[in-house]
């Protein structure tokens, strides 16, 4: 059996494969292509540094996507809640001013935290106490969360100038220590991987994780079992929530220090491609996210050295996800088992193990 | 004539058909017979096209079929019913059954109906009322309801798996007979069974697998049930289903209350009232579908009765084993151990501070595996690599880890060979000599007088004691009836 790690790594060369036949196509030369995406990412520190930058809050929202999914819970919104998340750490940053730096860094990612529980949370309570559908109400509430930032940028926190539409800028104790400058590495990076390393613990050696597990394979067993669905989904979404508010958190703290319209580029919904190719691995979320994050930064230089679209960047992604997902079918372990079976000239004799009956 | 020439179908590790030969003529009932896990059901899988084997193929008068295309082989008059009822469970039965044969020419929901119930006459079959989606039906009624799809295809062959388990015993006569009229019209009728009885009383010709492998072809008049059950199971004796336990009334264990509970606005539990104490065996005999799939989810938490109460020691104190196994009982992509976890007294044991203490959970995973003599690779294999069976042992072996006051068992041994509802029982007479209490619900009468102290009598929606003097199936029969008079 191919590993999930294998398959991952599989597919990515696969995808390779098909680009570098695209990428001949155009004319151009696939070498200097793929050379030119990893001069991009990882050519030199400050390209290494930058790219694990663009990924961390794709990390955040990667495992807000799989705490939820694994209950099959389809949280579609970790951008609404990355977005809420940015603005409690925005509406409170700029107060922190008295605070020690670590208390106000604190402070601002647990103000993250939890306006994204609540935005996920009111979804949670939505499908447990009134049977409405995650998916729609998470893709709603992402709708929401977009035009309340526009309003919270046009008024209430706007600028002390008033002439951008933008907010005040947060407190510098309330900033992201950068102990890596001129890079912008942060130790974002580190709570980031904290952070997986706790999501990994709560689904797959906690109580509570088995719970949601259980509930996301089999709901009927689960009720049948005592396992309390209702509690159960509102808090994992609170939790998917409260991870992607950190996220934007994070952003607000570390990067951007204050906010403005179209303050995510899509984060949210990137993170689900980041944890399906992940297959919801918490440590897997880490590596797709720091991949996704090098394609992104890579295809600048991609661009020009090589001439290369940087849309070319989505096809990979597009491709990389898709055969994946082909790879993970029965149909490929039909292929591999009879592979296997094939290359025997007699049976071997019966173990005594499971039978299946199909 | 059906052919399987030469089939082989491994599953990972384990070899599940090796090298089989089967064949079967028209105008004959062929019964396929062995134990759990033998193999049966692959092979109907194959023949029906729903798995390619690694090795074989099947032949139908002459012509060879495509190998896996469940589609092509429909197409040429293989039909199946499945052990576990494979119905669209959000759909209506009428639905269901516009997706066989009858609704191939329109979607007239009203025209399909109508030749359900005419076909359903003729078997002498009771389909339920118009609406309400198969979720709600009991399992007997979904296994009515695929036979009634089968046949909708008009088929030249019909493969049965295990279909008489969940039959009334009032049913099972003009189900063989149906059997016979449809050999009669010169159909290849396939049986598989694990009731010997039935394959001699019914079947021309039958076929034992034991392990994957055929160990013998044989007719019905040159063998007998005795020997078949030497073939099927090797050279053990045949374990004896022990009998009742001395009904020594303990403490209360388990008390029911007034429950009642609608759906659809009909009755489906009226004023259920009785107890079951410690130390007995307590059998609820009924036709399936009389409100005891809803008395075995009330009593587990997962549905709210309208009125009344079930009470226990504790919360934990009822173990709960439900008859849908696949649907209900266990989490099937899941590891077995993890399944282990599914039962709340374990969750605590293994959980105590909310984080799993997954290595003393995988010991006692392994410590059932051996015990209840479950074939599994090991406990990290995932539940759905387990036969019928083996699932069924594994939800027992659960109930029992769980260290219950009560069991609460559904139809326990449906499906189950002679050697495994015998494990069964015992495992079950064991626990109430130690003191605990059981509730045996069950649609098989001789199961409930073999094991049971007192019998109640479940018939729609309601519950009742019968006495001493109504312990023979033709009194009891009656009682299951509704006529109490």
């Amino acid at each position: 059996m191919l590993s999930a790690i294998g398959k991952s790594i599989a597919a990515l060369a696969l995808a390779c494969a098909i680009i570098a036949a695209v990428v001949l196509a155009l004319g151009a030369s696939p070498v200097g292509v793929f050379a030119a995406l990893w001069e991009g990412a990882f050519g030199s520190w400050y390209a290494a540094a930058d790219t694990i930058v663009k990924a961390t809050p794709l990390i955040f929202t990667g495992l807000a996507v799989s705490v939820a999914f694994s209950g099959s819970l389809w949280n579609i919104g970790a951008d609404g809640q990355l977005i809420a998340g940015a603005i409690a750490a925005g509406a409170i940053g700029p107060y922190l001013g008295g605070w020690p730096r670590p208390a106000a860094i604190i402070l601002t990612l647990c103000a993250g935290a939890i306006g994204g529980a609540i935005w996920g949370g009111i979804c949670g309570w939505l499908r447990a106490r009134r049977d409405t559908n995650e998916v729609i109400s998470t893709i709603m509430m992402n709708f929401v969360a977009a035009q309340v930032l526009s309003w919270v940028v046009h008024g209430p926190l706007i600028e002390a100038s008033g002439a951008y539409p933008q907010s005040m800028a947060i407190a510098p104790s309330a900033r992201m220590y950068m102990p890596l400058e001129p890079t912008r590495l942060n130790p974002a990076i580190v709570l980031a991987i904290v952070l997986a390393a706790g999501c990994y613990l709560l689904l797959f050696h906690s109580r509570a994780g088995f719970e949601l597990r259980a509930m996301g394979r089999n709901r009927r067993a689960a009720a049948f079992y005592a396992i309390p669905i209702a509690r159960l989904t509102i808090a994992a979404l609170a939790l998917s929530g409260a991870l992607a508010g950190i996220g934007g958190a994070v952003q607000v703290s570390a990067i951007t220090h204050r906010l403005y319209e179209k303050f995510s580029p899509g984060w949210g919904f990137e993170a689900i491609a980041v944890a399906l190719v992940a297959r919801l691995n918490p440590f897997g979320i880490i590596a797709a996210a720091i991949f996704f994050g090098a394609l992104d930064n890579g295809s600048q230089a991609m661009q020009r050295t090589q001439g290369v679209s940087p849309v070319l960047v989505q096809v990979i992604q597009g491709l990389v996800i898709m055969i994946l997902l082909a790879f993970d079918t029965p149909a490929w372990t039909r292929i591999r088992g009879g592979l296997f079976a094939r290359s025997r000239d007699s049976a071997p004799p019966i173990e005594p193990g499971a039978q299946a009956d199909a | 004539m059906l052919s399987a020439r030469n089939i082989s179908m491994r599953f990972g590790r384990t070899l599940a058909l090796d090298r089989v030969d089967f064949e079967a003529a028209p105008g004959q009932i062929h019964a396929l017979v062995g134990e759990n896990g033998a193999g049966k059901t692959t092979l109907m899988n194959i023949i029906a096209g729903r798995l390619r084997p690694d090795l074989g193929g099947v032949w139908l008068d002459g012509a060879a079929l495509r190998r896996g295309s469940a589609a092509r082989a429909l197409r040429a008059g293989i039909a199946a019913v499945n052990q576990s009822p494979m119905l669209f469970e959000r759909f209506t039965w009428e639905e269901n059954l516009a997706l066989g044969g009858f609704g191939i020419a329109g979607f007239d929901l009203a025209a399909v109906a109508a030749r359900s119930r005419a076909l359903a006459d003729k078997l002498g079959f009771t389909l339920p009322a118009a609406g309400g989606t198969i979720e709600q039906r009991s399992i007997a009624e979904r296994v009515r309801l695929e036979v009634l799809r089968a046949l909708s295809f008009d088929p030249r062959v019909l493969i049965l798996d295990e279909p008489t388990g969940v039959l009334a015993p009032a049913e099972l006569a003009p189900f063989l007979e149906l059997l016979s009229r449809l050999r009669a019209e010169g159909r290849v009728i396939v049986l598989i069974t694990h009731k010997l009885a039935e394959a001699v009383a019914v079947a021309d010709r039958i076929t034992v697998l034991r392990q994957g492998r055929v160990v013998a072809h044989t007719t019905a008049a040159e063998t007998s049930e005795s020997a078949l059950a030497r073939l099927m199971i090797g050279e053990i004796d045949i374990p004896r289903s022990p009998s009742a336990p001395a009904a020594h009334a303990g403490e209360t264990a388990l008390s029911v209350e007034d429950l009642a509970l609608d759906r659809d606005r009909a009755r489906v539990l009226d004023s259920v009232r009785f107890d079951v104490r410690a130390g007995e065996i307590a059998g609820v005999a009924g036709v399936d579908g009389n409100g005891q799939a809803e008395l075995v989810e009330v009593i587990a938490g997962a549905r709210r009765a309208r009125r009344g109460r079930v009470s226990a020691s504790s919360a934990t104190a009822i173990a709960v084993i439900p008859e849908n196994r696949d649907l209900d009982g266990l989490i099937l992509d899941m590891p077995i151990w993890e399944n282990l976890l599914l039962a709340p007294a374990l969750r605590d044991r293994f959980a105590p501070h909310g984080w799993l203490r997954r290595r003393a959970a995988l010991e006692l995973c392994r410590t059932l595996l051996a015990r209840f003599r479950i074939r599994a690779a090991g406990p990290e294999a995932p539940a759905a690599a387990l036969s019928g069976g083996n699932r069924q042992r594994l939800e027992v072996a659960r109930a029992i880890a769980a260290e219950p006051r009560v069991i609460v068992a559904h139809n326990i041994c449906r499906g189950l060979d002679l050697a495994g509802a015998a494990d069964v029982h015992r495992a079950l007479v064991e626990f109430a000599a130690t003191g605990g209490a059981v509730l045996l619900i069950s649609s098989d009468l001789d199961e409930l007088f073999a094991l049971c102290g007192r019998i109640f009598v479940m018939s729609r929606g309601r519950v009742r004691e019968t006495e001493p003097a109504d312990r023979e199936p033709a009194r009891l029969g009656m009682l299951m009836a509704g006529n109490w008079q």
